[in-house]
Order: structure tokens, then C-alpha cells, then sequence
């Protein structure tokens, strides 16, 4: 197997463990709303939130790269450009990110000084690491982006799958230099700090989930390359096209002029559209090849993308989305279910695709087609849609209490977070987490074990083939 | 805008696209399988699109200009189905799968 | 037929990339515009000298800060650079200590603990002067943040981050200069409680 793949597969592995962390710190933070004397004075809301929502940026990030070095050596018919540079840089990245959550963990915070920005805690939502590791973490995209792009230059032809991940890849690492500055004023701190956040999951990752589901479709149901790249094409188009002004939907309070509540609103009500273009698209695909696959579970998981997507994205982001309707719901656990299906959908259920998709071709398997993945299918996914249906509940309470009637005080944020369908609401979304988690165990043992059983059946004499 | 007008018109909204994920999924299956009693559920589900809509359009507080952008979107849910289909069918004539 | 031809739809996706990342510069640069202090949404730093106010107004029909006479922070008016200096180490108070990651800025972080966008103009520190001794609102906001966890506001008690005298009061100039943001109108009527038909 090349380079390029075994890079590959570890970067999935360690996307799936890192899938791991990230569930079980989301456990934790889930855990202060039930119980808020829970490690109080030794680990707080802040820091499991934090190890929550890092880990999910991490977990994505490497299961893209895992997805891309997994596809980049067919794609360009020989080992990426700096490939060696990758492999290093692979353990420099899972031991920075290891040496941040341990500093999160056991040092927290410290004070208000720029030493403490570069070495502990930057206090910037979802890029808290400190300084040192920002750079780390650019240092590890910017040679993920030469290993893309230097290829391309050098490769005699390049795919237009490739063409259109390479050009991606330049404002999605530029983008991550908004992680480094520390801004006093708080509306502009935010203006570009959403520049990341937004241009990252509505804009350039929806086009790099799209080259990568892409080359996941020709590999899952050999559809043909022209086709696939027709649709990346119309996808750039409408992804880009309306959400690109679709950031303005981030712009309504913050302190900007007050057009961004007509052009955010106008585009981000736009961005379902092509998300329900996708699910006819897999309705489509599915229907047509009767479900007929010799890897269900990476299918099935490219389904779950494709409907995820439009229900976590579109459907519980227009809920939400016009201003006058935001004025109330911004800022509430109303965002956090939309947060939590949207990020499901649109990212990690087409990463599990590729798990899968690698699985099948290093373990050598002619079909993927055992039982045992729908059980993590189900219970992730059942988990999933538990916590964002109780968080919706949550939401509206908060936002009709607290917001609509209370006045957004200190009293009223009370009032909204003793609501009792707010309080039931954070027991069923703990129920739910749990179902969640059980999910990833049977995820997570479904990777390590696919396959192999059966191999190692093959040599023994008459078993029958489950 | 009351607190009210506020929770039911933010589920409209939801209802409305999450009907429209429903008839393309039915309007989907149904040209898969030349089924009239499928077009006709996709039709229903178009239906509760459209009467949501017009429910926002009609009897929320928001202003005109929403209302218009709401209107224009139902109409859009409505083409996206056959014009996407219509769209897959053609590229993947040569490929020799075709509904 | 040309909408069966890729390069046509590549030709719209670079086309609309283009068109869109243009106008989003070109928005940009008048926003920034906006919200450097001193812009017509973000009033300077020294606006911490004045009353602070959040009222309905009628004319663009939403809320908006007022801001009012003067009203030195803990009894002493400060220059530009002595203002600069007190909201440039908030801020740094508020990212070493990551109050984001329990509290929302203009809606934005985490909803564990309370939205901090108007909080310098809560009615809740009334009762915080009297719990904590203190002779004014701002002074109640400092001891508050520097032993939360004894003045608890309610059973999720604030951590202790230790924060000291100097940031605690650099904090509490920045949610004072926060509060006098024009942020379009949220939160919807702070501190005044609609009846629910």
C-alpha cells in the first residue's frame, strides 16, 4: 500500500479516537447542567466545552486528511509531493494536540498576559489552543496543502476533482491565520473570527466534503468521473454562491451595520436549496443502484451525509435564520442543536463513509456487508437526532422564556434554565448522549474488528458465511 | 413580534422545509418506481409545503419583503426535485443506469 | 446540451465564487468601518466616562444604547490611552480566562452561564451592591469577579479564576463599553419582561 494510504489510515484512527475524546468530554459538559456541582473546583463547564468542541475541529480536520491522503495517490497515479514532510508532521499533531488537552486539563488558565495566549489559553471559541500549537496546527495544513497542490503543478493532468480541492485549499489555510491575533474590540474579534468559523463549515469544507464524498461515489458505485464533476461544479456554484453572503447570517448582532440583516438573511435562507438538490441526488443514486454496493455501511454512511445535511443544516438552520426570528433564538441551546445535526451530517457521517471505504480496500474485504455496523449506525445516529430533538426543546423554551418574555437578564437567563422543559430537556439529551456514546463503542469495535473474523475464517475448513 | 408569533413562526419555517425533504424523497421513490400512489404522497407532501407557506405569508408578522423570499423559496422546493432528477437522468444516460 | 456539459457549471461555480468573495470585500470594508471604535455602531472607549442606557427607539422601531452624562468608572475619568489601555487588558482578562466557553459575547461562546452583552446595565447589581458592600455598581462587578464563588448568583456558582484587582477592574470597563455597542436591537427589550399574550 503507498505512503500516501498508510498515512491514511492513520490519520483515521486517529480521527476515530479523537471521535472518542470529543464524546466523552461532551458527556462531561452535559453532565454540569444535571449536575453543577459536579467537579466543581477542579474541572469546570469551560474546560469540557472546550475539549468538546476542539476535539470535534480535530477530529474532522484529520479525518479529511485521512480521506484526502487516502485518495490523492489514485488520483494523481503516484505518491503526493512531500509525503515524507506529512508523515512527520501526522505524530507532531497528535502529540500537540494531546499536549493542549492537558494543559486545558491541568493548567486551565492563566493571566491576562500574551505570555498566557502562548502558552496556555488563547479563549477563542472552537481555537483556544495556545499560540505555540496554532502554529503547529498551521504548519501541519500547510503542508497538507502542498501535498495537494504541489502535485497538481507537477502532475501532467490534473482532475478537475482535484483542481477544484487544490484552488480550496488556499483560503482554507489562509483562513486559519484568524486563529493567531488577539483583537481588543469584540465586534471586530468577531467580524473575522467568523470569517473562520463560517468560510471553514459553509463554505470551504462543504467543498472539500464534496470533492471527497465525490471520489467516494466513484470508488462505492463507480459512477463515472464526468458526472461526478458536474455535480462538484453545480455544488461550488450554489454552496459558494449562497454562502459566501450567507456569513451575514453571523453579522446581525455584533455590532455591524444594520444591511447585513437583510443580505445575511436573504443568502442563508437561500442554503437549503442545494442541500435538498443532494438528497435527491442520493435518492437518486441509491434507487437506481437498488442499494446494490460491496460496501453497505460506507453507503449507508453517505446517505445518513447526504440526509443529515439537509436535515441538521437546512432544516434546523432556517428554523432560525431570518433576523427577526434570530433576535430571539440567538445565543440559546436553540444553536446547539442546530450546531450538533448540523456538524453530524454535513462532516462526520461522510468521513465514517471513507472509514469504510479505506477498511475495505486494506483489509482486502470483496464486500463490506456484515451486520455489525448498524448497530453503531443506529445508535449513533438514533443518538444523534435524540440530542438535537431535546436541545430544540431546550432551545424554544430558552428563547420564548428568557428572551421573547424575560428581557435576557441575569433573572430571565434563571428563569429560562429552571424552565422545567428546559430541565427534563438536559436529562434527555444526557439519555441520548449515552445512547450516543454506545454507538461510537460499537463504532469504534466494528473498525477494529470488520474483516478480520472473516479472514481469519477463510482458513478454516466448511464455516458458513454469516 | 410576540413571543407567540415568534415559536409558531419559527416551526412553520422548519415544517416547511422539512416538507420539502419529504416530498422530494417521495417524489424520488416514486419516479424510481413509475408509482402513481407515490407521486401522489409526493404531492401530498408538496401540499403541506405549500399550505405552511401560506400559513407564514398569511398570518405571521413578518415583513413583506420575508414573506416574498418565503413565497419564492416554496416555489423553488418545488422544481428542485424534477429539475435535479431531469438533470441525473440525462448525465447518466451514457452509463446505461436510468429510471 | 450545455447543462449537461461540467464546464459549463464550472464556469457558473467560478463565476458566482468570484462575484460573491467581491461583494463580501467590498461589505467588509464599510463594516470595519462600522465597528472600529469611534464608528457609527461602536462608540470610543472612553464612552466608559458616560451613562449607559438601553431604550426602545421609536424611529428605527428596535433598541439602542443611549448614552448619557458623564459618570466616571470607579470615580475617575480616563483619557483615550488610559481607556485603550483598561478595554485592550479586558479583553485579554476575558481570552486567559476563555469566559466564552461558559458565557455568550453579543450571543456568540457558550450558554452555560448568562449572556455578558448588556450585563453592565442588569438590575441584578443592585442586589450585588448590597451583597458585596459595595458603594457602586462597578465596585459590586469587581468583587463579584474576584470571589465568585462567594457571591454566588445562583446553584451554577462562577468558578474562582483568580482574577485580580486590576483585571477585575479592566473587566468591568470592558462590559461597560460592551453594554454602549449598537448590536441592531439585541437582546430584544433587556431588562423589560413583555407579557405573553
Amino acid at each position: 500500500m503507498s505512503r500516501s494510504k498508510n498515512l491514511a489510515v492513520k490519520y483515521l484512527i486517529a480521527a476515530v479516537l479523537f471521535f472518542g475524546v470529543m464524546t466523552l468530554s461532551g458527556l462531561l459538559a452535559a453532565t454540569y447542567y444535571i449536575n453543577p456541582e459536579f467537579l466543581f473546583g477542579l474541572l469546570h463547564f469551560s474546560i469540557a466545552k472546550i475539549l468538546h468542541i476542539d476535539t470535534m475541529i480535530i477530529w474532522l480536520l484529520m479525518g479529511f486528511m485521512g480521506a484526502v491522503y487516502w485518495f490523492l495517490p489514485d488520483e494523481f497515479g503516484r505518491e503526493p509531493v512531500g509525503i515524507w514532510a506529512a508523515e512527520i508532521l501526522f505524530w507532531v499533531f497528535v502529540v500537540a494536540v494531546l499536549v493542549v488537552a492537558a494543559i486545558f486539563v491541568f493548567v486551565q488558565w492563566g493571566p491576562g498576559t500574551e505570555t498566557t495566549l502562548w502558552l496556555f489559553q488563547q479563549g477563542r471559541k472552537y481555537v483556544e489552543a495556545p499560540r505555540w500549537a496554532a502554529i503547529g496546527v498551521a504548519l501541519v495544513m500547510l503542508v497538507f496543502a502542498w501535498n495537494v497542490v504541489g502535485t497538481a503543478m507537477q502532475a501532467r493532468r490534473i482532475t478537475g476533482v482535484m483542481a477544484v480541492m487544490s484552488v480550496n485549499m488556499v483560503p482554507l489555510v489562509l483562513l486559519y491565520l484568524i486563529a493567531f491575533p488577539n483583537i481588543s474590540n469584540m465586534a471586530v474579534d468577531l467580524y473575522w473570527w467568523w470569517w473562520l468559523v463560517h468560510l471553514w463549515v459553509e463554505a470551504t469544507w462543504e467543498i472539500l466534503i464534496g470533492c471527497i464524498m465525490a471520489l467516494a461515489m466513484m470508488k462505492l458505485l463507480g459512477t463515472s468521473r464526468q458526472i461526478v464533476e458536474g455535480w462538484l461544479y453545480i455544488e461550488v456554484a450554489l454552496v459558494l454562491g449562497t454562502g459566501i453572503l450567507g456569513l451575514g447570517h453571523h453579522y446581525f448582532w455584533i455590532g455591524t451595520p444594520d444591511y447585513w440583516l437583510g443580505i445575511g438573511g436573504f443568502f442563508s435562507a437561500l442554503e437549503p436549496l442545494p442541500l435538498l438538490g443532494m438528497v435527491v441526488h442520493a435518492i437518486y443514486d441509491a434507487g437506481v443502484h437498488r442499494m446494490k454496493t460491496t460496501n453497505r455501511p460506507g453507503f449507508c454512511w453517505a446517505l445518513a451525509e447526504a440526509f443529515g445535511n439537509f436535515l441538521g443544516a437546512g432544516v434546523f438552520g432556517f428554523m432560525i435564520t431570518l433576523p427577526q426570528l434570530n433576535l430571539f433564538a440567538h445565543g440559546t441551546q436553540w444553536t446547539v442543536s442546530h450546531g450538533h445535526f448540523a456538524f453530524w451530517g454535513a462532516y462526520a457521517c461522510g468521513i465514517l463513509s471513507v472509514c469504510y471505504i479505506a477498511l475495505q480496500e486494506q483489509r482486502r474485504l470483496a464486500t463490506v456487508d456484515s451486520s455489525s455496523w448498524v448497530w453503531a449506525f443506529i445508535l449513533l445516529n438514533g443518538g444523534l437526532i435524540g440530542m438535537a430533538g431535546s436541545l430544540l426543546v431546550a432551545g424554544m423554551a430558552q428563547a420564548f422564556f428568557e428572551r421573547a418574555i424575560g428581557g435576557s437578564t441575569l433573572e430571565a437567563f434563571i428563569a429560562g434554565q429552571e424552565n422545567p422543559w428546559f430541565v427534563i430537556s438536559m436529562y434527555s439529551r444526557f439519555g441520548f448522549g449515552l445512547v450516543f456514546a454506545a454507538g461510537y463503542l460499537a463504532l469504534a469495535w466494528n473498525l477494529l474488528t470488520l474483516g478480520r473474523r472473516e479472514a481469519a475464517m477463510s482458513i478454516r475448513p466448511v464455516v458458513p458465511a454469516e | 413580534m410576540s413571543p407567540a408569533a415568534f415559536l409558531l413562526t419559527s416551526l412553520s419555517l422548519g415544517v416547511m422545509v422539512l416538507a420539502a425533504g419529504a416530498y422530494a424523497l417521495l417524489y424520488g421513490a416514486a419516479r424510481l418506481k413509475n408509482s402513481r400512489s407515490l407521486f401522489v404522497l409526493a404531492g401530498l407532501a408538496y401540499g403541506v409545503l405549500a399550505l405552511d407557506a401560506a400559513g407564514v405569508v398569511l398570518a405571521t408578522p413578518l415583513a413583506l419583503a420575508w414573506k416574498l423570499v418565503i413565497a419564492a423559496s416554496a416555489l423553488a422546493y418545488l422544481r428542485i426535485p424534477p429539475l435535479t432528477w431531469g438533470y441525473l437522468q440525462r448525465t447518466h444516460r451514457d452509463e446505461g443506469a436510468h429510471t | 446540451m450545455q447543462y449537461e456539459d461540467p464546464n459549463f457549471w464550472r464556469a457558473g461555480a467560478i463565476s458566482t465564487t468570484v462575484v460573491m468573495a467581491i461583494v463580501l470585500v467590498m461589505l467588509t470594508i464599510d463594516s470595519l468601518d462600522a465597528i472600529n471604535p469611534g464608528g457609527s455602531h461602536v462608540p470610543p472607549y472612553t464612552v466608559i466616562n458616560r451613562h449607559i442606557e438601553y431604550a426602545h427607539n421609536s424611529k428605527l422601531g428596535r433598541d439602542m444604547p443611549v448614552i448619557g452624562s458623564d459618570e466616571p468608572l470607579f470615580g475617575k475619568s480616563v483619557t483615550d490611552t488610559e481607556a485603550a489601555a483598561l478595554i485592550e487588558q479586558g479583553k485579554l482578562v476575558i481570552q486567559s480566562r476563555a469566559c466564552i466557553d461558559c458565557h455568550t459575547f453579543m450571543g456568540n461562546g457558550a450558554y452555560y452561564a448568562p449572556d455578558l452583552t448588556k450585563a453592565w446595565l442588569d438590575p441584578a447589581w443592585d442586589a450585588w451592591i448590597a451583597i458585596t458592600g459595595a458603594e457602586s455598581r462597578e465596585e459590586a462587578m469587581a468583587r463579584f469577579l474576584m470571589a465568585p464563588e462567594q457571591y454566588a448568583t445562583w446553584q451554577r456558582k462562577m468558578p474562582d479564576l483568580g482574577i485580580s484587582r486590576d483585571e477585575a477592574v479592566a473587566t468591568v470597563a470592558y462590559l461597560k463599553w460592551l453594554s454602549s455597542i449598537d448590536t441592531n436591537g439585541f437582546p430584544i427589550h433587556f431588562g423589560r419582561i413583555k407579557v405573553s399574550k
